[in-house]
């Protein structure tokens, strides 16, 4: 057969021109079972399984990391099916008995150097997914980003390797960090010494406390229960121990707990956006065991 | 005679006594021991001046390591040719011949030898020896980590190992492919008879094995407790063994990496066979070209920022320290304008020998080159203007995460080509499973894996979970170990016949493998894991919920460890006594293979000439890619009549 024989029957091979047989019996047919099968699995392991590895989340920001993670799987579960498919195919079907161990090439393949409209599809497709994930995040962050009037503000300093949390106005300094349910929050981030990384898992927010600059975030946590801060920059000799509690509790709860703190009770029920009425003064130091980390969910 | 027909090989030359000058008196013991002369006196007279000045041991250690570097290279030679210019004096043939190590034996590879192919091997040998090193350190984090309060190691030591893990790993994987490969596959595959500039070629190697000192000495000078991304100010205020990590980057990204990338460029662009035209050197030169470009880029943003950070510490200047009216931003723009070209640095090569690879043994030329080659350009040309998507949660320029989110997705689009040319590669070929090409299957799966994880990454509100998470750790990994050094190591048992002149015993080789391939899995899915539970990079003592997944990481890493050691006694014992390698075991078309092994000195006895790519297979055309016989035919003749007046003496 000549060189120009032979290559037409690889033409004709790829077009499936002619009485070709049924596509599912051809290579590009099987790949594409494989591939479904695959992209299938892929894609029921991207919806299910980061609910059961992620922790108890906690806010909306905390919900967007995980349906950010769902969607993203699911959009890359035939991309990388495909890969797959296609591989485990070629180990199948293209390679010759015993090739393995053959000191002798198999004959050759053939000679496709290139397929113009295939490399623009391909092109096309990647295009596509790209500004997909792109309208994603970009607007998932977008609606983080909004700051709300009326914020809980809260200021974080983290120092070698603690970290403490004032809320203004109540006079209030503290090492865990308890939020009201359903309230928007802003935490103003700074480090006395070196950098450290403030992050709530559960919250789905992070950012770095730099030394003499303020940085903010914003969540607002929807989800009673508790949490642990940790550090996410490396810091230093006892990075590791740089952890403490906090939780989300009731806006009574929350009142209650900053008096339990040292406010009065009308920094108190201002601060918590409660009524006064609803907080028990603190009378004396008999402590009001405040509810830290009632059943951590972690 | 015989001679008449068989030419002369060069090695064969006999020289006179004295050839070679002053190098007839060099190697690494005398490097060794001027180098610690050197720093010796440096330590004496640095340390009478600055004592009890308030950066004395700073400037101390600086100085100290500064001499160890110039001394271990005016030992070994680094300085001889430029030196002896300045004096007026030109070395004879018989000199440059000394220094490609005509004569010596195998004591040229601990010279400073000029030949390409001892370059190449002294850094096949470095790497290992790097990764040993490194891959040991990674060991022992992995100890620590198998009981959430492990007493292996003191949190100090820990973060020091994992600062130079991670720093020896970096160096190792950006010389991996472009030191032993680019150095002795590359010139002998475009047909010229070494690198353009032999000298820093030989430079570059023993610049690197001068700044690895400094790096482990910082053991024994208090630690560097930062990570390998020593972010300001926590390094500022580090011991000084930061000075020695500072001192080991400026003289490796700022001298080695730059002159080798500068001559890899140089010796593509200038030294190609006659006929070898752009558009039919093979892709792996496109991939080291493009890859030693982008190092030229992003090196000296890592030299400009360790100069600053030795200036703060040392002398008091305040570029990185908040609290003085700098800026720990600063440090974090600068390190990552080096740091993120720099991943691409380390895999295009590789990427760019697996198509080799998958071309050789899928009987197939390389599909959609020119996409490939595309894509090379195009992934750098992206790559350095990714850098902030490592700042997405550190609060510099909230706005300017958008364009970075950008840039960084459309980076995924020519990596995407890569993917289509491996696969387009394989497209019904006649796929020959010999141990390149496992590695070659085993990179097109870790290495999807690795980019589906980066796209998480790169979604400013995925990263606020995922960023300083064990998920980034594994993701990166997935991305340099099982990708870029997956690759590398495919180029290995690729070109270990031609470099060797043995074959690598595949027995061996494949049961590495399956350790590895396996091993791996289990290791990073392990961190992923930890990850999507909310772990902390870096930390030396976790809260005991992350417990399983650690101890299924650490478990897979020494199972993976295990496997690298099988792969190392198979390179070892094939080395040593495997099957002697025919010329071209592979039956491939590119001119590395067809040259004679072992490879003699300038590489060619005839120069080739070039009439198409090395990919014609299936194409049932003559061979384009010229083979040089001993017997020289008389056409072939007058191309090599012009070449060789420049070619002369390039060793």
């Amino acid at each position: 057969m000549s060189f120009e024989q032979q290559f037409d029957a690889i033409e004709n091979e790829i077009t499936e021109e002619g009485d070709a047989p049924p596509f599912f019996s051809r290579p590009g047919g099987k790949i594409f079972i494989i591939w479904l099968v695959l992209t299938a699995i892929g894609v029921v392991i991207g919806v299910f399984a980061p609910h059961h590895l992620l922790p108890g989340l906690q806010s909306g920001s905390g919900s967007d990391v995980w349906a950010t993670i769902v969607f993203f799987s699911v959009l890359a579960a035939p991309v990388a099916a495909f890969v797959y498919a296609l591989s485990f195919y070629s180990l199948i079907a293209w390679r010759p008995k015993k090739s393995g161990s053959s000191d002798e090439p198999p004959p050759d393949g053939p000679p496709q150097r290139g397929n113009g409209p295939l490399t623009i599809v391909w092109l096309g497709i990647s295009t596509l997914l790209v500004i997909v994930l792109l309208v994603w995040g970009m607007t998932v962050w977008s609606s983080q980003q909004v700051a709300h009037d009326g914020a809980l503000q809260v200021n974080v300093t983290g120092q070698q390797w603690l970290w403490t949390y004032e809320y203004p106005g109540t006079g209030v300094t503290s090492r865990t960090l308890e939020l009201p349910q359903d309230r928007p929050v802003q935490f103003n981030v700074t480090a006395l010494d070196v950098i450290h990384g403030f992050w709530l898992d559960t919250m789905g927010i992070q950012t770095d406390a730099n030394p003499n600059e303020n940085t903010v975030i914003r969540t607002t946590p929807t989800t009673l229960g508790g949490f642990v801060v940790r550090c996410s920059q490396l810091c230093g000799l006892y990075h590791a121990f740089m952890n403490n509690k906090g939780s989300v509790v009731t806006p009574t709860q929350f009142g209650n707990w900053l008096v339990s703190q040292g406010a009065t009770t009308s920094a108190a029920a201002k601060s918590a956006n409660v009524p006064e009425s609803s907080l028990t003064p603190s009378s004396s130091s008999t402590t009001t065991a405040p509810p830290m980390n009632a059943g951590a969910s972690q | 005679m015989s001679i008449a027909t068989a030419p002369l090989l060069l090695e064969d030359t006999p020289l006179g006594p004295k050839a070679g000058g002053l190098y007839r008196r060099q190697n690494a013991l005398v490097g060794l021991i001027a180098g610690v002369v050197l720093a010796a006196i440096g330590w004496v007279v640095s340390h009478a001046l600055l004592q009890g000045s308030n950066w004395g041991s700073d400037m101390v250690v600086t100085v100290t390591l500064t001499c160890w570097v110039i001394g271990f290279n005016i030992g070994i030679g680094t300085f001889n040719a430029p030196f002896s210019w300045v004096v007026g004096k030109d070395s004879t043939r018989e000199d440059e011949l000394y220094g490609a190590g005509v004569g010596q034996g195998a004591a040229r590879y601990w010279k400073y030898c000029t030949d390409h192919k001892v370059v190449g091997t002294q850094y096949f040998v470095l790497v290992m020896v790097l990764f040993a090193i490194g891959g040991t350190l990674a060991m022992m984090i992995r100890t620590q980590l198998i009981t959430a309060h492990s007493s292996f190691l003191s949190p100090g030591t820990y973060n020091n190992i994992v600062t130079i893990h991670g720093m020896i790993m970096i160096i190792a994987t950006i010389i991996m492919v472009s030191g032993p490969f680019a150095n002795f596959i590359l010139p002998i595959m475009i047909g010229a008879k070494d690198m353009a500039f032999p000298r820093l070629n030989a430079m570059s190697l023993w610049v690197v094995v001068s700044a690895v000192p400094p790096l482990l000495a910082t053991f024994v000078l208090g630690g560097v407790d930062t990570g390998w991304t020593t972010y300001a100010p926590l390094s500022v205020q580090a011991p000084p063994a930061m000075d020695a990590f500072a001192i080991c980057i400026i003289t490796f990204a700022g001298v080695s990496v730059t002159v080798a990338g500068i001559n890899t460029i140089v010796t593509v662009s200038t030294m190609r066979a006659k006929g070898m035209t752009m558009s039919r050197v093979p892709i792996f030169a496109w991939g080291s070209v493009v890859s030693a470009a982008l190092g030229l880029y992003a090196m000296p943003a890592f030299l400009t920022a360790m100069s600053m950070m030795i200036t703060d510490r040392a002398t008091g200047t305040s570029f990185f320290v908040n609290q003085l009216g700098g800026a720990g931003w600063l440090w974090e723009n600068v390190f990552w304008t080096m740091g993120h070209p720099e991943v691409y640095v380390i895999l295009l090569p590789g990427v760019a020998a697996l198509m080799e690879i998958a071309s050789t043994f899928s009987r197939k030329p390389v599909f959609a080159y020119k996409a490939a080659v595309a894509a090379f350009v195009g992934i750098a040309a992206l790559a350095i203007m990714v850098w902030a998507h490592h700042m997405f949660t550190t609060g510099w320029a909230p706005n300017l995460a958008t364009p970075f989110m950008l840039t960084t997705e459309l980076i995924s689009i020519p990596t995407g080509v890569i993917f289509l040319v491996l696969i387009g590669t394989i497209w019904k070929g006649s796929i020959w499973t010999r141990l390149p090409m496992y590695f070659l299957y085993l990179f097109l799966w870790n290495f999807i894996i690795g980019g589906v994880t980066g796209i998480y990454l790169s979604d400013v509100p995925a990263d606020q979970f995922f960023h300083g998470n064990m998920f980034t750790t594994a993701h990166f990994h997935y991305t340099l170990l099982g990708g870029a050094m997956i690759a590398s190591t495919g180029a290995v048992c690729y070109w270990f016949p031609k470099m060797t002149g043995r074959m690598l015993n595949e027995r061996i080789g494949k049961t590495a493998f399956w350790f590895i391939a396996i091993a791996f899995q289990v290791t990073y899915f392990g961190q992923f894991w930890e990850g999507f539970q909310g772990m902390p990079r870096r930390i030396a003592f976790y809260d005991p919920i992350f417990l399983r997944a650690n101890q299924m990481s650490t478990i897979g890493a020494y199972f993976l460890m295990l496997g690298w050691m099988i792969l190392l006694a198979a390179i070892i014992v094939s080395w040593r006594n495997g099957k002697i390698a025919p010329a071209n075991p592979w039956h491939a078309k590119s001119l590395e293979w067809k040259v004679q092994t072992p490879v003699p000195l300038e590489n060619f006895l005839v120069d080739p000439v070039v009439t198409s790519d090395p990919y014609t297979y299936g194409e049932g055309v003559p061979d384009g890619q010229n083979e040089p016989s001993a017997a020289p035919e008389p056409e072939l003749v007058p191309v090599g009549a012009s070449e060789s007046s420049k070619g002369e003496g390039a060793s």
